[in-house]
Order: structure tokens, then sequence, then C-alpha cells
């Protein structure tokens, strides 16, 4: 009886939390105008973003504006003393430089390895060059099996970058800080 | 063969999941290399023998705390953006001509910008799929992206800032006060705890 009472009352709670947010999605569309795309080169432009865009580029996009976002937001955090907040500039601008440059080429490097390791089989095609072919595909020139060749290859990335980032990105990030911060020193 | 049989399974999976939709493949994978670079950042500390038990103690419920932030902040911040142009598009609030045409053709015009309205569930969806779908999938690209950007960029490093000076102000504190918890084996000045604390606590970018 309390069982069911209690999961009476936490599906009347779920739904009333539906019902608000689906107000409140109906409000902002209701609010917003209807916008449609006339111009042939923004809807191509759209639809090629969907196509090529991959996490790789979506890093390099990540990291780029990093760099105009996060070192004017640490020099401008008054939580902390002068120096503290140098040090911390310098850092961030060393982790952006490393973390992007070995972001995008890994993740780059891995979409292009599943691209050469997920070929349709054939007579010709050596089988390990199938190994990661999902079942009962016949084309591999739809845009679904690139996503797909995308989400492998980043997936595969980030397991290699859990090493690189100790074998690269932490030196290089190291190396990188000193020297902004020797060249802070320098310019005072 | 039980091996196999799984990892064919994860790729069909995969296929099916993120073939059509690069959108929310982008906000799943930023979600797992966040998770991947956490535990990267955990297991740093864990597995570091030059940091004190005592140390340790107060370092790892921090990472944990500041991977949550982290992975909180990219996900709620990043998936709302996606689902928000999704939905844009699927109830014909933001369309192409041929996909309006193709609704004023099936009589659903008035159906534009009503939340409970998906155009791919209409019965002749076939006709205009060809069409609709790179355009979706590019809106939900840009979203992906603009998100992650806020996200990443904006929204964490401030909130880590916030976090981290009031741990490093904590910190200080409890050094002044001479607690054994804080005392560095090595000996540290404060200056010096300060420089590392900040080369710690800086920015926020995930692998």
């Amino acid at each position: 009886m309390l069982i069911v009472f209690i999961h009476l009352g936490g599906n009347m709670a779920f739904g009333s939390v539906k019902i608000y947010y689906q107000n409140v999605q109906q409000k902002v569309l209701n609010f917003l105008p209807n916008s449609e795309y006339t111009s042939p080169t923004s809807v191509k432009f759209i639809k090629n973003t969907g196509e090529k865009i991959s996490s790789a580029e979506q890093r390099l996009i990540l990291g780029a504006s990093a760099l105009m976002s996060q070192p004017f937001i640490d020099s401008h955090n008054r939580n902390v003393d002068e120096k503290t907040r140098k040090v911390s500039v310098a850092r961030t601008i060393a982790k952006i430089i490393a973390g992007t440059t070995t972001g995008f080429l890994i993740r780059k490097g891995c979409i292009k390895g599943i691209k050469a390791l997920s070929q349709i089989p054939g007579p010709n095609v050596p089988k390990y060059k199938t190994i990661f072919t999902p079942k009962n595909i016949k084309d591999n020139k739809t845009d679904a099996f690139a996503q797909y060749r995308n989400a492998m290859g980043t997936i595969v990335a980030l397991l290699v970058m859990m090493f690189t980032n100790f074998a690269i990105d932490a030196p290089l990030t190291r190396f990188l800080t000193n020297r902004l911060i020797k060249k802070q020193e320098e310019n005072q | 063969m039980n091996l196999i049989n799984s990892f064919s399974s994860f790729k069909n999976v995969l296929y099916k999941n993120y073939g059509e939709n690069p959108g929310t493949m982008l906000v799943h994978t930023g979600v797992l290399g966040w998770i991947l670079s956490s535990l990267a950042q955990v297991s740093a500390v864990v597995f570091n023998d030059k940091i004190s038990p005592e140390q340790k103690s107060f370092l790892i419920p921090q990472e944990i705390a500041d991977a949550a932030v982290n992975i909180l902040s990219f996900y709620v911040i990043t998936s709302s953006f996606k689902r928000f142009a999704s939905k844009l598009v699927s109830t014909g609030k933001l369309t192409t001509k041929p996909i309006k045409d193709f609704l004023k053709n099936s009589g659903k015009s008035d159906c534009i910008g009503n939340s409970s309205f998906n155009i791919e569930s209409l019965p002749n969806f076939g006709i205009i799929k060809n069409e609709y779908r790179p355009f979706k999938n590019g809106v939900d690209v840009i979203a992906s992206v603009i998100g992650s950007v806020i996200s990443c960029n904006i929204v964490t490093p401030i909130v880590r800032n916030k976090y981290a000076a009031k741990k490093q102000k904590q910190a200080i504190a409890r050094m002044n006060a001479n607690t054994p918890q804080m005392q560095s084996p090595r000996g540290i000045s404060i200056e010096d705890y300060q420089k590392l604390s900040a080369m710690k606590y800086s920015g926020s970018m995930r692998v």
C-alpha cells in the first residue's frame, strides 16, 4: 500500500515537473520568431557543419576561444593576489596550447586511423581493415557512417589521451608555463 | 568469443545512436572526455608517492568536487543548448524553404512552434528526410559547439576560480594555525604554496 502510494506520488511529482517544463518550453517557443533560411550559402554552411565538424574540430574551436576568454577571466580574478594571478594566467595559456595541440592531433589521427580500419569487407580488403566496421554495412559513403567513424575515432582518442595526458600534456604544460613566467619576469 | 561479440554489439550501438546524431555524439564524447580527464587528475594524486596521506585526504575530495563541477557544467549547458536547437528544428520554428513548403503542403503550418509537434513523426516524413536530416544535424552540431564553448571557457573557469580561491584561503588559514594536516613534510612557505596552488587551479581544459 505504502509502495503504491509512493509510486503514485512520484509519478505525480514527475508529471508536474514535466508539464511545467513543457509550459516553459512553449512560452520560449512562442516568444521566438519563426526563422527560415532562404540563402543557399547559409543552408549549405549549416549542412556542411553537421557533416564536417568532428570532435577534433570542436577541440580546436574550444582551444581557440579558450585563448580569448580564459586568460582574461584569470587575470581579472580578484579573489587571489597579483602574483598568483600572473602564474595562473601563464598556467592557463600553457594548458590551452598543450591541451589543444595534443587533443586536436590525437583526435584527428585516431579518426583517420579508424577510417582506414573500417572498410567495407570485400575480396581485396584485408581482414584487419574491417576490424572497426559494424555488421551489415554495405555503403561507406553515407553521412551516418562518417559520423560513426568520428564517434569511434573520438572514443579511441580519449583512451589514448589517458596516457598522453601524463606523457605529453603535463610536461609540455610545465615547460610552457615556466617559459611564460620567465618572460613575464623579464618584462617587469 | 564473448569479447568479440561485445565489441561487435558496441560498434552497432555506436553506429545506431550516433550515425544520425552528431550533436549528441559531441555532447556524450565531451562528457566522456571530462570523466577520463578527471580520472587521470584524481589518479595522479592517488598514485603520487610524494604526497603524504594527510595531504591526499584533502586533495582527493577536492579533485572529485572539481571534476563534478566540470562534468555537470559541461553536460547541463551543452546538452541544453543542443536539445533546444533540436526543438527549434523539429517544431519547424527554424527551417529551410523546402521544409517550410513541405509543412505547408502537409497542412501542418498551424503546428509550427508547438512544443509537442515533431516533423519526424509525420507519416510522409520520408519525402523531406534528405533535406531535413543534414539541416538538423548541422544545427545540432553548431548548438553543441556553442554550448561547449560557453561551458568550458566561460562558466567553468569562473566557478573554478571562485572555488579554488575559497579552498586556497582555507588552506592558508589552516597553515597559519599550524594544523598538522596542512604541514608539508619538506616545509613550504605560504608564497610557494600560493604559487603551487595557482599552478594547479587555473583554467579548465580537458584532455
